[in-house]
């Protein structure tokens, strides 16, 4: 995040608290390709991202008075759109039914494709909170101490819950397991 | 071997991720990439998550992305901004009002009546779902333990623990440094209370409970 891009953004979030609708859409038109790319990436069902991302900028619209400038505004909405995916992955995750992984593999053509539908996979198995740090990394460019901030925990949870989602992911990844156990053999 | 002021291994690991998407301060980068020189296990590390990355914007490029639609959010917008000038507008009609005691009866009884309509029709409080540590929420089939590691316990201990025991990271850490563990799905009810027992009698581990499901209550 540049500092003039954070000072265009927080310029935009004042004339918000003064309840400039112009100023919101811009905001608006602004985050939604990042926020629905994170949030699509997270839940699965294309019309709960739509939902989950306006819910996220209502708050932006309440509560635009409550943010004091501490962080940057990026931080900020995002911590509002980590939060709101989050209850959001869990009820999802408690009704969503398995991923037949067999048939995955049968319709996916290409090598590459494969891979991609693997990192999918893979992502949808590990935690919420270990999933969100990886597309947070990943997928969206956040710092380690931007991540803290958005999941508002400290920054060693943030290192650890992504030591935890890596290791995860070399186990459930078969492209990246396939690949360590040549080494293996290699290396005997 | 690392150099006396080379960042050790343990910190320049951990810092992988973000060296590969670029988000780490000038200092931080050149001290991870000067041990990377040096450690090979850092430099393979670095080929994975370079990978990883690829993979997962890759992955992304093929979720389209739709063009803003601000028809929803504009009427939640604008039906907040009309509650609260519906408010205002009543409030000040009230004020410019002359009070007669006919106009200060039927205002007491509006009042009284929009405070018992409200009052029957102001939805339950939202409490926040009550957990324990021990209860299961929303884990798949499988045995599960939550423990809290010492705090002393380095990355590297912790990675040796969970081997020794054959306990996989399922979620964790929490805010508060709790780890849910799962087990080996061949393990049973009695494995895992026996394993339970013995990790509350390691010095490594602060809490260890089983993670109850229905049919153990």
């Amino acid at each position: 995040m540049t500092g003039a891009k954070d000072a265009n953004e927080f310029a935009l979030l004042g004339r918000v608290r003064r309840g400039d609708r112009g100023a919101f859409s811009e905001l608006y038109r602004l985050y939604h390709p990042r926020l629905y790319g994170y949030l699509r990436r997270l839940l699965q069902d294309p019309a709960t991202v739509e939902e989950v991302l306006d819910d996220v900028m209502l708050v932006v619209w309440k509560d635009a008075g409550k943010f004091r400038g501490g962080s940057a505004v990026s931080s900020w909405v995002f911590g509002i759109a980590y939060r709101k995916a989050l209850t959001s992955m869990r009820a999802e995750r408690r009704y969503q039914a398995p991923l037949d992984h067999s048939t995955d593999a049968e319709t996916v053509a290409s090598a590459d494709k494969q891979h991609v539908e693997w990192i999918r996979a893979a992502l949808i198995q590990l935690s919420p909170d270990h999933r969100q740090v990886v597309e947070l990394t990943y997928f969206s460019g956040f710092s380690y101490q931007e991540i803290a901030e958005i999941a508002d925990c400290p920054v060693n949870t943030v290192k650890t819950r992504m030591f935890h989602a890596r290791r995860r992911l070399k186990v459930l990844l078969p492209a990246l397991a396939g690949r360590d156990k040549e080494q293996d053999r290699e290396r005997a | 071997m690392n150099a006396p002021d080379m960042l050790p291994h343990e910190k320049a690991a951990e810092l992988l991720p973000w060296l590969v998407n670029d988000s780490l301060d000038e200092v931080e980068k050149v001290a991870v990439l000067e041990h990377a020189h040096a450690c090979v296990i850092c430099r393979r590390e670095l080929v994975d998550l370079e990978q990883l990355r690829d993979s997962i914007w890759h992955a992304s490029a093929s979720l389209p992305t739709p063009a803003p639609d601000m028809r929803n959010i504009n009427a939640r917008i604008d039906g907040l901004i009309n509650r609260r000038s519906w408010g205002r507008n009543l409030l000040s009609r009230i004020r410019d009002t002359r009070p007669n005691s006919w106009r200060i009866a039927f205002a007491a009884q509006s009042i009284l009546m929009i405070v018992l309509v409200g009052l029957l029709l102001w939805p339950e409080p939202e409490y926040s779902e009550f957990t324990t540590l021990t209860q299961q929420n929303d884990l798949p089939d499988g045995l599960y333990v939550r423990l809290v590691f010492s705090p002393e316990l380095a990355q590297s201990d912790l990675s040796t623990l969970l081997e020794e025991f054959a306990l996989e990271v399922i979620e964790g850490p929490s805010t508060r440094g709790v780890y849910t563990l799962g087990m080996a799905e061949s393990s049973s009810v009695e494995d895992r209370d026996k394993l339970v027992m013995s990790l509350q009698a390691d010095s490594r581990v602060l809490f260890a409970q089983p993670v109850s499901r229905e049919s153990d209550r």
